[in-house]
């Protein structure tokens, strides 16, 4: 095949090879990138970096800094830099360096950024991901590059189940632990007939169907399921729906915009004067209540951490937070925080030594300490962080709304 | 053929060659980005560039290419072979089927009816959970073959395909374009009502072009499952087609290689300045602005300004409204 | 009454509610696009910073009916400034120029936003006399949402009313049909569409200040919103507003009802609607002129 170059002109064809390479040079060079913050932060000592004399030993966090799961990885990456704030940025006699890229809630954007931090930056593990599609497709990533991946937030059940990696570890949650045990209580303290409402995508069914594990199996019956599509402006319909089915109580999972709508028009429809809401703990979190305003009193919901939980750790955590970042902690924080000690303490066990990947991950499968949100500890079979999981009240303490914790269920595992 | 100008093609094909070879893996999965992209802007630029249809749901080609190479390397087979002619011919099929719709109106209505084909085969993405996973998507997907024991496990490998497809592509629309139905088609964006007058059936042309870009498109799409392994909704979202515009328009509407160094320049920008600031936003969008101000042709108006009087390639302006601007 | 009948009643009632928000948020779009031949991308982002704005007004005067006459003002006089400052340049570049500029509006007034006011959810908190919830035919209904109708239904009055009755809106009107004629007429046509821009900026912040307490205030609300924003000037049709409000209340009616009816396909249904009417009647259902 004969291909007509005339009206290519030489000179344009020199500069778009310019143009080209205009392109590419920065990027043999861009290796360097990203926010990096290491122990030249607050302890001054780093500088006697001697100990050990080894490379500083590199984490790769993943979060959303941009739109709108962007205070979700504040708090995360606050939570980790807390933590090794603590221990001076060195474990095992190496000096740790956090490296944080946008998971820019899109997969190919998150994946290249976890790319650039395992093959450009040299990260010697990645931590992080909110979003469940993008934690499975790094799943992948990870699992051919055996790089270990310490899951500090995404839900999807796959990811310690059909998915699970000998490189993959999870210290945050699945969508069904955290319902699972409020599904018996349901059946035993509300009633035997249930209406389940929750978002139409996968992290939405994955949580009904952790709580209807645990209210069927219970002997409670559903009455009615409702899936408003993500994003969902007015629940005024499916609240009229719920009126119908007249149910004994209704079980929810909504997070974030949808969860300040949800509660609200729950009140304004009327139905929280007549049907108690329970749910995951995202319906009452400490991110949405302050736009719920008083529509959220009542309601439940069963999560792995609460800030009221009254423990000598959690109390210590929660106080050191408000001190450090002017705030208080969310569920994020502490997914963080034992991430990062998760992540330390595996290092320490290694003295330091990183140079067999699947030992770095296998280090963390043998870690387990009394976090703020009590005992936690790694299944061996999936790697599923095993904790506590608590149902919260909001009421009105001392004339302000606040989460009570109305009961504990201990050592939960994911239930599969 | 002239001898200036075959150096200059030899020098380029062997940068593109030892390129693997001399930068690292990360740079070079950048490369295979741009190239993706590359080919997706350009087949964008047959409807918005050439012919002076702005669609705005070119994504949903990108995303059927990519969900049919998915399914069918998950459930049949990985070779290349099979899975990227079968993207190949359902996004030429779609883009028959909604191409005949959208090209019976124009201009603003044209954008709109491409938006709503492209966000209605989002929400089947979206719901159809057996087929395409739901909102997690699709994962785990097969590295693809060449034949059985030869797969493209090595991104170098990936690489030099992903170029051979890259470099068809962009030979296969200037061989089109310089072809009698190709110049009839810029004839259409620049006066459609006179072509109408001698005789031309223009919604033929026009569905022929879509086609063609749609099934483009799929080549793209088919290509990012290969790269990344995974595929979600998200591809199909109106977002992606609204950057594949801007690629074209910042790269430069209506020329060969515009889209393609669009699609490098938005892609590099992005992911170098979001490893620095978390306030890219106002960066990219900052950047935008200064094209409008600045370039207003893009990359390549830039070009053609620098250079000699060259053969002028860069397009006029045209309204979405197209005859009646 | 019969009890579904009186629920049915209800969701008829929610769709109104959320056709009058689609209603204000449209309008100003379609007046643009219309009028200007604009495609305004960062028509999403006025909405945006409507709700944000009041935000602060309200935080800071504690009144939310000073919120909801101040920010669409101060939105309005940002889009004045911008049409001044930016758009007007790209009249007689084409629609992707426009497309390139409005574009990039959004992203840095989206980045703006998260930049001034955080990433946190908010919500606008109505005062006590349009909050809480009364009982109509049996049913518990929010007082707010009934206000939303009524001051759709005024706005869109007094729309109609200058477009229609005014000498302003003669020469808006004849500014969709014929703009050589306008300038033909001596009037000054920079200043029309300055103008124009500007009261679209109005109306698209006024939609933010009213969904704040429906939809609430988060990051990725300006693009969202101007996806339905323009579905419902291609279904009601181009610059006028009759149409629009047409076209809104269809649509919002549409998406409350097929939520009941189909749930699995309300992600579809309304651009499905949308591709009918651009096939069968590609000018909008209620738009009598071309675009």
């Amino acid at each position: 095949m004969m291909i007509k170059l005339k009206s290519f002109k030489i000179g344009k064809i020199l500069l778009v090879i310019a143009i080209l390479g205009l392109i590419i040079l920065p990027l043999v060079g861009c290796g360097n990138g990203g926010s990096t913050n290491s122990s030249s932060g607050d302890n001054k000592s780093g500088s006697n970096a001697t100990v050990g004399s080894t490379e500083p030993f590199k984490v790769g966090l993943i979060i959303p800094k941009s739109n709108v799961y962007a205070t979700l990885g504040e708090n995360l990456s606050n939570g980790m830099t807390m933590y090794f704030d603590e221990i001076g940025w060195k474990a095992g006699g190496r000096e740790i360096q956090l490296l944080q890229e946008d998971e820019e809630n899109d997969a190919q954007a998150a994946l290249r950024k976890a790319k650039k931090l395992v093959e450009s930056d040299k990260s010697d593990v990645l931590v992080g991901v909110v979003n469940s599609s993008i934690a499975l497709a790094i799943r992948d990533y990870v699992d051919q590059n055996k790089v270990p991946f310490l899951v500090a937030h995404a839900g999807a059940v796959g990811l310690t189940r059909a998915k699970k990696s000998d490189y993959v570890y999870r210290i945050s949650f699945t969508n069904e632990q955290v319902n699972f045990p409020n599904g018996k209580w349901t059946y035993e303290n509300l009633g035997k007939k249930v209406f389940v409402i929750a978002p139409d995508y996968a992290a939405g069914k994955e949580q009904i169907n952790g709580f209807k594990k645990g209210f069927t199996s219970a002997g409670g019956t559903i009455v009615g399921e409702a899936w408003p599509p993500l994003g969902t402006n007015d629940y005024g319909s499916y609240l009229q729906q719920i009126t119908k089915a007249k149910p004994d109580a209704v079980y929810a999972f909504f997070a974030g915009t949808d969860a300040v709508r949800f509660v609200q028009q729950y009140s304004e429809f009327g139905l929280k004067k007549k049907i108690p809401l329970n749910g995951s703990g995202w319906l009452n979190a400490e991110d949405v209540r302050p736009a719920q305003g008083g529509a959220v009193e009542g309601v439940k919901g069963s999560l792995y951490w609460q800030l009221a939980l009254d423990t000598p750790e959690n109390k210590n955590f929660v106080e050191n937070y408000k001190k450090k970042f002017g705030k208080e902690p969310s569920g994020e924080a502490v997914e963080g925080y034992d991430a990062a000690r998760v992540i330390a303490e595996g290092l320490e066990t290694l003295k330091g030594d990183s140079s067999d990947k699947l030992k770095v991950a296998q280090a963390w499968g043998d870690i387990k300490f009394v976090s703020p949100r009590g005992p936690i500890e790694f299944d061996k079979e999936n790697h599923m962080i095993i904790q506590n999981i608590y149902l919260a009240e909001t009421q009105k303490i001392d004339g302000k709304l606040q989460n009570k914790i109305i009961a504990t269920f201990k050592n939960v595992k994911d239930p599969i | 053929m002239n001898r200036k100008n075959l150096l200059a093609m030899s020098v380029l094909f062997l940068i593109s060659l030892v390129l693997p070879w001399v930068i690292a893996v990360y740079p070079l999965g950048i490369v295979i980005e741009i190239l993706i992209y590359g080919i997706f802007a350009s087949s964008l630029n047959l409807l918005l560039g050439y012919s002076g249809l702005v669609s705005f749901g070119h994504a949903a080609f990108f995303g059927i290419g990519a969900y049919t190479a998915s399914i069918f390397a998950q459930n049949v087979s990985a070779n290349i072979f099979f899975t990227l002619p079968a993207a190949v011919i359902v996004s030429l099929l779609a883009a028959l089927i909604i191409g005949f719709f959208c090209t019976r109106v124009s201009g603003f209505y044209f954008l709109m009816l491409t938006l709503a084909f492209a966000q209605m085969i989002y929400a089947i993405a979206h719901q159809w959970e057996s087929l395409t996973g739901g909102s997690n998507g699709l994962s785990g997907i097969p590295v693809p073959q060449l034949w059985s024991g030869f797969s493209f496990e090595d991104q170098k490998l990936l690489y030099y395909l992903i170029l051979i497809v890259f470099l068809l592509v962009i030979f296969g629309i200037r061989r089109f374009i310089a072809s009698p139905v190709g110049q009839t088609l810029i004839g259409i964006r620049e006066n459609e009502g006179r072509l109408k007058a001698i005789g031309y059936n223009i919604r033929n042309y026009k569905l022929l072009a879509f086609v063609i870009a749609g099934g483009l498109g799929g080549v793209a799409g088919a290509l990012y499952s290969y790269f990344n392994g995974f595929v979600s909704p998200h591809e199909v979202y109106w977002t992606v087609s609204g950057h594949a515009i801007i690629m074209v328009i910042i790269g430069g509407a209506g020329t060969l290689i515009g889209p393609t160094l669009g699609a490098g320049f938005l892609i590099i920008l992005q992911s170098v300045v979001s490893s620095y600031t978390d306030r890219w936003y106002s960066i990219v969008g900052l950047t935008f602005i200064a094209f409008v101000l600045f370039a207003p042709k893009g990359i390549m108006g830039l070009i053609s300004l620098l250079k000699l009087p060259g053969k002028k390639e860069v397009t006029q302006n045209f309204n979405v409204e197209g005859e009646k601007a | 009454m019969n009890e579904s009948l009186s629920i049915l009643a209800m969701q008829v009632l929610n769709g109104l509610a959320y056709g009058m928000l689609l209603f204000l948020l449209a309008a100003g779009l379609s007046l643009i696009f219309g009028n200007m031949d604009i495609l305004n991308l960062a028509h999403g982002s006025f909405y945006m910073l409507g709700a944000y704005i009041a935000l602060s007004v309200a935080q800071y005067l504690d009144n939310f009916w000073l919120a909801l006459i101040l920010a669409p003002l101060l939105v309005g006089l940002i889009s004045l400034v911008l049409e001044l400052g930016l758009l007007r340049i790209s009249y007689n570049r084409g629609h992707l120029t426009q497309v390139l500029l409005t574009f990039g509006l959004a992203y840095v007034f989206n980045d703006l936003v998260r930049w001034i006011w955080g990433a946190a959810i908010h919500t606008l908190t109505p005062p006590a006399s349009i909050s809480g919830s009364l009982e109509i035919m049996g049913q518990t209904f929010p007082r707010y949402r009934v206000f939303v109708v009524l001051l759709g239904f005024v706005i869109a009055f007094l729309l109609w009313f200058f477009q229609e009755k005014t000498r302003w809106g003669a020469i808006i009107r004849a500014g969709v049909s014929d703009k050589e004629m306008v300038g033909g007429l001596g009037i000054n046509i920079h200043l029309v569409f300055t103008l124009i821009f500007a009261l679209g900026g109005v109306l698209a912040g006024l939609s933010g200040v009213a969904a704040g307490p429906i939809l609430g205030l988060y990051p990725g609300m300006d693009f969202e919103t101007l996806i339905f924003a323009l579905i419902v000037v291609v279904v009601g049709g181009l610059g006028s507003f009759t149409a629009t409000f047409g076209g809104a209340i269809i649509i919002g009616l549409a998406d409350t009802l097929g939520k009941v009816w189909f749930p699995e396909a309300s992600l579809f249904l309304i651009f499905a609607i949308m591709a009918v009417v651009l096939l069968v009647k590609p000018q909008g259902l209620f738009g009598g002129r071309a675009a």
